[in-house]
């Protein structure tokens, strides 16, 4: 597991308020209890915060679209981590 | 047991903490209560969350905390007051915030429109709004919300009629408000675009839209009747920057009005003028001397080594933060000192220095000792007779902040960072000290405080209470409640706590409604004596009914305890109710936790008990024979 899912994993649990939550790579808000649109928000302002990255007006949604899930959105993450490290 | 005890150590921790300390400590200390609500123990879990939440925490943790109160307040006890929220902009991130900043003014219920739904919802009999019945309504526009707004170039004319029927249309909202709901109205100003085609010379070109927006809340502000409440949201994000108030990402994906973070200093600005509305905003402001007031230690430099005036930028500061608190002084704060330095010592600065812009009779409580200051804050609470909740507590040293917020966890108690010349701001961020309504006696609230422990010593002095009373010469002036006094009487429901039999709150237009009515009568007692006018200090509301007058509401205000006010009040009363033609008074009091002080005030009036219904008393005493109690009061009469 990378770091940034790591992160992720508590960030989640932080947002969604279950502390046995656990990722995978094609989970998507289906899977969440509570993953309504102010959750989303809720959960895009806190990966913006613990990561020290911000996210396009497109990507702020773009988790909503139908090929996305956790992985996508991880490796989303992780990208922004790399360019703004490097 | 012991998991209980480890629990509030956590809690206590947190509180304890200073800002870096507390971002720590914030994970665990959520847990804590997410544990006491799973634990059902919701109202302290609700308490806590209230107590915790602050301007300066980011957007995540105080929605953290607004979630917990919303699981919470479910299970709080007490009518909830109904508030509405319609946006405008969407507003579900918004009110979860909004919720965390309420939760200390007590169970809060509200109501929110779907996206930009707020005049249908207000206009249309039967709409959700409608069945809500809502006691404020806070309208959480944009400037997106102007339907009349220009394009630069359209003919003035045409501008000048858009801008006289958008006015309309909004006062007509409010209207609406007032007359279906009697709700209080909070309406928030408009901001402007940040970034207009004409740049500077917008400001003479009538039709650029922030041209029109400025007009347009000049206009709103003109014509507003007294009773709505602006939230001055361009005021908010100039403070935040406008630079970093508008996220055109978070508007585009979630019509979100400004970005996350200034959404925080958003929803607590408008948590702010909902709390004054509630009358919960603080009223005293208790600072520490040395190294909050001037620089140095008085003891150690002595009166000439102080850092203080013209001549260093610290010195200055400190002026500056000193002027900061004259001017709420001025405004109706009351300013007390709680320093631990010897009392001659402490006071020498303020007699000696003219540079000092702070003077001794600006401090109606001034308290210079060696004990801890949790203690010397409970004796400033008992002699100003003021509740430890209406404090907030100024001092450069994290220890005594420490014990302050360990052991009244009530008092406010800001970080002040090293630098004096942050000091304003980082009180002034918290806005304690929201207004919901502004008359000449709240400004000279501050002067009643002083002169009442003038009073206090008087009374040592005089040794017996009556010969004491018959010095003071007081003379009352009765009224019914009338437009001279609304705002005053309205104030004076919303706020006090003490003596108030049944703590029912009401809206200034409830009152006014009220006043009104045939089968209600309105007293509103104000008294002066030789050391000074306190103003309008009693509001009794009586409802006739068959011959009964039930009395809905008495309430005093704490300062003219002991006066015999009571006594002339029902003197009045009975006279009142004898020429209505009514052969009975009927009194209740509903306990609270803060009215235990009028407990027996109907049994020392000679009313006999009528019965209970839960922990409510009933009271009556009839009329026919009623023998007026003697009192040292004159009345006189009112002049319109």
């Amino acid at each position: 597991m990378t770091d940034v899912r790591a992160q992720l994993v508590e960030v989640f649990r932080d947002v969604f308020d279950d502390d046995t939550l656990e990722l995978f790579d094609a989970m998507t808000a289906a899977d969440v209890e509570g993953w309504d649109s102010l959750q989303h928000i809720n959960l895009i302002v806190a990966v913006e915060k613990t990561f020290h990255v911000k996210f396009a007006a497109a990507e702020i949604g773009r988790l909503k679209d139908r090929d996305q899930n956790v992985g996508t959105f991880t490796r989303l993450i992780e990208s922004k981590v790399s360019s703004a490290g490097a | 047991m012991i998991e209980t005890q480890v629990s509030n150590e956590r809690i206590t921790a947190y509180f304890q903490a200073d800002a870096g300390e507390r971002n720590r400590l914030f994970r665990g200390f959520v847990s804590e209560l997410k544990a006491l609500v799973q634990a059902g123990d919701h109202q302290t879990a609700h308490r806590w969350a209230g107590q915790a939440v602050s301007p300066v925490q980011d957007y995540s943790s105080v929605q953290r905390l607004g979630r917990i109160v919303r699981q919470a307040a479910a299970a709080l006890p007490g009518e909830p007051f109904r508030l509405a929220v319609l946006g405008g902009p969407t507003t579900i991130q918004f009110v979860e915030l909004l919720e965390a900043f309420l939760a200390t003014v007590g169970p809060v219920e509200i109501f929110e429109c779907e996206y930009g739904l707020f005049r249908q919802e207000i206009l249309v009999p039967g709409s959700g709004l409608d069945r809500f019945e809502p006691q404020a309504v806070f309208l959480a526009t944009s400037m997106r919300d102007i339907a009349r707004l220009p394009r630069p170039g359209q003919a003035a004319a045409d501008v000048a009629a858009d801008l006289d029927a958008e006015a309309t249309e909004w006062l007509g909202l409010w209207s609406a408000v007032r007359d279906r709901w009697g709700a209080t109205v909070i309406q928030n100003l408009f901001e402007e675009p940040p970034w207009g085609s004409l740049g500077h010379y917008a400001t003479r070109v009538p039709s650029a839209p922030e041209h029109f927006i400025r007009r347009l809340n000049a206009r709103l502000l003109e014509t507003a009747p007294p009773e709505v409440l602006f939230h001055d949201l361009p005021a908010v994000a100039a403070n935040v920057g406008a630079a970093d108030w508008f996220d055109p990402r978070y508007y585009l994906e979630a019509k979100m009005p400004c970005g996350p973070e200034a959404l925080v200093r958003y929803a607590h600005s408008v948590g702010a003028v909902v709390r004054a509305l509630r009358g919960k905003s603080r009223r005293v402001l208790v600072l520490d001397l040395d190294n909050t007031v001037w620089g140095g230690v008085i003891g150690d430099v002595g009166i000439q080594g102080l850092v203080l005036g013209q001549g260093s930028a610290e010195g200055e500061a400190f002026i500056a933060f000193q002027q900061w608190a004259k001017d709420l002084k001025d405004r109706g704060i009351v300013l007390a000192v709680c320093s631990k330095n010897d009392d001659a010592t402490a006071r020498e600065p303020f007699d000696r220095r003219e540079d000092m812009v702070l003077r001794l009779d600006d401090i109606a409580c001034f308290v210079a000792n060696w004990q801890n200051k949790a203690d010397n804050l409970r004796t400033i609470a008992a002699q100003l007779e003021l509740g430890l909740d209406a404090f907030v507590f100024v001092d450069d040293n994290p220890a005594e902040r420490a014990i302050v917020r360990r052991f009244l966890p009530e008092v406010a108690v800001p970080d002040l960072p090293a630098d004096p010349a942050g000091y304003v701001a980082a009180v002034a961020q918290h806005r304690y000290f929201e207004a919901a309504s502004w008359t000449r006696e709240d400004a000279e609230r501050a002067a009643y405080y002083a002169q009442n422990a003038r009073r206090n010593e008087l009374r040592l002095q005089a040794g017996d209470l009556q010969g004491f009373l018959a010095s003071l010469n007081m003379e009352a002036r009765l009224a019914p409640v009338s437009e001279v006094n609304l705002q005053r009487v309205t104030q004076l429901v919303n706020k006090s706590n003490q003596f108030n039999l049944t703590t029912r709150r009401r809206t200034q237009t409830e009152i006014a409604a009220l006043a009104e009515a045939r089968d209600w009568a309105t007293l509103t007692v104000s008294l002066r004596d030789t050391l000074g006018d306190n103003g309008l200090i009693s509001v009794i509301f009586v409802k006739r009914e068959d011959g009964i007058a039930s009395i809905d509401t008495w309430l005093m205000s704490c300062r003219v305890l002991q006066r015999g006010v009571e006594a002339f009040v029902l003197n009045e009363l009975a006279r009142q109710a004898q020429d209505a033609g009514c052969h009975e008074l009927v009194g209740t009091y509903i306990p609270t936790a803060r009215n235990a002080l009028v407990r027996d005030h109907f049994a020392n009036l000679g009313f006999l008990p009528a019965g209970a219904d839960g922990d409510t008393t009933f009271w009556r005493l009839p009329i026919d024979g009623y023998t007026p109690h003697d009192t040292f009061i004159q009345a006189v009469a009112v002049h319109d």
